[in-house]
């Protein structure tokens, strides 16, 4: 209480001495003072306190404030464009911090040079390795790693190759379209075209030794070359090679060549009964000239165009690829695992099914069919008909009732694309 | 008769607008325009550095412009003269030099501050509002500023394992020690008002040294008047024990 008051009487007299009370409060501290000799005192000192104050001796005027306040002025506003990470003044520092820093890892490397050499290889073969076994070959990987006996007979008679076996997917070629040829991948399970397997071949057909083992070795020519015309991007990228769907005329052309006139009609009527895309005109062939009826197959596509489908496009295109590269993948060194290439595949097929093609790039008028279970891309290539009416002497397309696509499915879309036009028919 | 009535400082003109029936009273439309205190116009200048810059207008004499009070140099400031900030640090310089040489007592010290506190006054000026004076903002900058300083120096101090404070004290108690005829009083108060906290140190020196008001002082230090009050009083009391022998013989 005691102190609560002292302090009271403290602040008034404080601005007592200042002047500031009203006259009331002037009052009552002089009434105060009149009877309290130690709050006499305490005015005294505080006047005297004031005055001492008051009387401190102040700096003498700086002339130059303004002209030394300016240049202040000039580094801040250099300071506010500086872009250096630390302000200007610590220039000379860092660059006297830089130069030892250089001195010192200089003389670091210096002294273990060999090791960084060593160190430097390594990394170096590392980088090597990792763009010989991954980004060289693992770039384009062939979307059929192993195409046997079977497959490859299945595709020699029809045209038809399952992407995987146990999806009903299909990769379908035809070269019998109205001008070029046709790529098609869709759902192949409603497909009037059964399997033929190879021992029904050989039980219809009946071929001597000799000429099973020219078949075996065709049907292998055959698997190698389609493992190196279907390619699989790592960015969900289709490449199939547009002389592929020749390879179904010119593989049984080759078988029927061959083969005795007898066992060329065998022949014909498994085709027949299984509906499949060529017929042979077996008596065309003249006695013992077979051998020069046979086409030539490539072991690898002709040409760099590819036929390019990704979920977003389809394109004709050049794309070069390193054949050498893909020689040692296809031939076992480097194949891409099952689940890989699957993985890879299911995502072109979900995507490209579920939508339309936003973007179609072809140089020449074309025909994208879009559909909900398939796409097909119809190549028109002028000038090729001459080398076809060639091929006819063996072998001629098969009239049949059952086109590669028979029907348009529901929901599907036609698109065409014309020099000058691009018109849409929607089928509801 | 509607009719728009313009008044200019003083008189006031009316402009009748015939057939207009914007306006349904007959009250006249009246444009009301404020007189503020006299503001030169100058040409504006795109460097704000440079003071030769010759417009079609004339730009008022160097002396004018040092006779121009705070509020017009910072209307010509606000409205893009840059320069005219020249003669508000010259008005100022000194006032701000000797506060902060009061406050930390470091003559070495204080024109660096001072420089600080100019360009932060600089850099807030374009956003002054004429809302406080002129000089009690830029007190407000200073003391903020020099507080910001004092506990840069208490946080070097922690990690340098010092304690100041005790040596000023320790100081002033020797020197209070000697024979009054070699004290030099001056500098016993400039070390006393050192020991003060920096709170009390400043109130006291805004009222007995730089002689602001009451109010003045609380609108620097951003606080109640009471508390100002109450500050500068503890502070006296403060000195007036930490001068105790000073207080005792000097008769004044």
């Amino acid at each position: 209480m005691k102190k609560m008051i002292k302090d009271k009487l403290d602040g008034m007299l404080s601005q007592y001495v200042d002047g500031v009370l009203s006259e009331k409060e002037t009052q009552q501290v002089e009434s105060v003072l009149a009877a309290d000799a130690s709050a006499r005192q305490q005015v005294e000192e505080l006047k005297n306190l004031k005055i001492l104050l008051s009387s401190q001796p102040q700096l003498n005027p700086d002339i130059g404030f303004w002209t030394r306040f300016a240049v202040a002025m000039d580094e801040q506003k250099e300071e506010e464009h500086n872009l250096l990470p630390f302000p200007r003044k610590f220039i000379p520092a860092m660059t006297v911090m830089a130069s030892v820093l250089v001195v010192v890892m200089g003389t670091l490397v210096i002294q273990d040079r060999m090791q960084f050499v060593q160190f430097l290889s390594t990394k170096s073969q590392a980088v090597r390795d990792v763009y010989n076994n991954k980004i060289l070959q693992g770039s384009l990987l062939p979307l059929f790693s192993k195409v046997d006996k079977e497959r490859a007979l299945q595709f020699s008679l029809f045209g038809t190759l399952q992407l995987d076996d146990k999806s009903e997917t299909a990769l379908r070629v035809d070269e019998q379209s109205e001008k070029g040829y046709r790529i098609e991948v869709g759902n192949n399970s409603k497909s009037k075209t059964k399997a033929v397997t190879f021992d029904r071949f050989l039980a219809e057909v009946k071929p001597s030794a000799h000429q099973k083992k020219i078949i075996d070795s065709l049907l292998e020519l055959t698997g190698r070359r389609i493992e190196s015309s279907v390619l699989i991007g790592e960015n969900n990228t289709m490449a199939i090679a547009p002389d592929l769907p020749k390879l179904n005329r010119i593989m049984v052309t080759n078988i029927a060549s061959c083969l005795e006139p007898l066992q060329r009609v065998s022949f014909e009527r498994l085709l027949e009964a299984n509906n499949a895309p060529y017929e042979v005109t077996a008596n065309t062939i003249p006695q013992g000239k077979a051998g020069s009826y046979f086409q030539h197959i490539p072991k690898f596509p002709q040409g760099d165009r590819f036929v390019i489908i990704t979920p977003d496009t389809m394109m004709y295109s050049q794309i070069h690829i390193d054949f050498d590269s893909l020689r040692r993948q296809v031939e076992g060194n480097f194949v891409p695992s099952e689940i890989r290439r699957a993985a890879m595949l299911k995502k072109i097929m979900a995507r490209e099914f579920q939508r339309l093609p936003r973007n179609v790039h072809f140089p020449t008028p074309d025909q994208i069919f879009n559909g909900e279970e398939f796409f097909s891309v119809e190549i028109n290539v002028p000038g090729e008909e001459d080398n076809q009416q060639q091929m006819h002497v063996v072998v001629q397309p098969r009239f049949r009732k059952q086109i590669l696509v028979p029907e348009m499915p529901k929901h599907s879309t036609h698109m065409r694309i014309g020099k000058d036009t691009v018109s849409t028919d929607i089928t509801p | 008769m509607k009719s728009i009535e313009i008044s200019e400082t003083g008189g006031s003109v009316a402009i009748p607008i015939p057939g207009s029936d914007w306006q349904s009273e007959n009250e006249p439309f009246r444009i009301g325009v404020r007189a503020r205190s006299f503001v030169p116009s100058f040409p504006r200048t795109n460097n704000a550095n440079s003071m030769t810059n010759d417009q079609a207008l004339p730009k008022p004499s160097v002396d004018v412009l040092r006779k121009m009070d705070d509020e017009a140099l910072i209307t010509a400031f606000q409205s893009g003269d840059r320069d005219v900030y020249r003669f508000l640090v010259e008005r100022y310089q000194e006032r701000i030099r000797n506060l902060l040489f009061s406050i930390f007592h470091d003559r070495d010290f204080v024109d660096d501050l001072a420089q600080e506190v100019f360009i932060k006054a600089y850099q807030a000026l374009p956003h002054f509002r004429f809302e406080a004076s002129f000089y009690t903002w830029l007190y407000r900058i200073a003391v903020n500023k020099s507080r910001d300083e004092l506990r840069k120096k208490k946080a070097r101090r922690f990690f340098s394992f010092q304690t100041l404070d005790e040596g000023i004290e320790r100081e002033l108690n020797v020197r209070l020690s000697v024979p009054p005829e070699n004290r030099d009083v001056q500098e016993l108060v400039a070390l006393g008002l050192q020991t003060l906290p920096e709170k009390f140190r400043t109130a006291v020196i805004l009222k007995d040294i730089e002689g602001l008001a009451y109010e003045e002082i609380a609108e620097v230090m951003q606080c109640e008047l009471g508390t100002v009050k109450s500050r500068i009083s503890r502070a006296r009391a403060m000195l007036r024990k930490a001068l105790k022998p000073l207080m005792e013989e000097v008769h004044l």
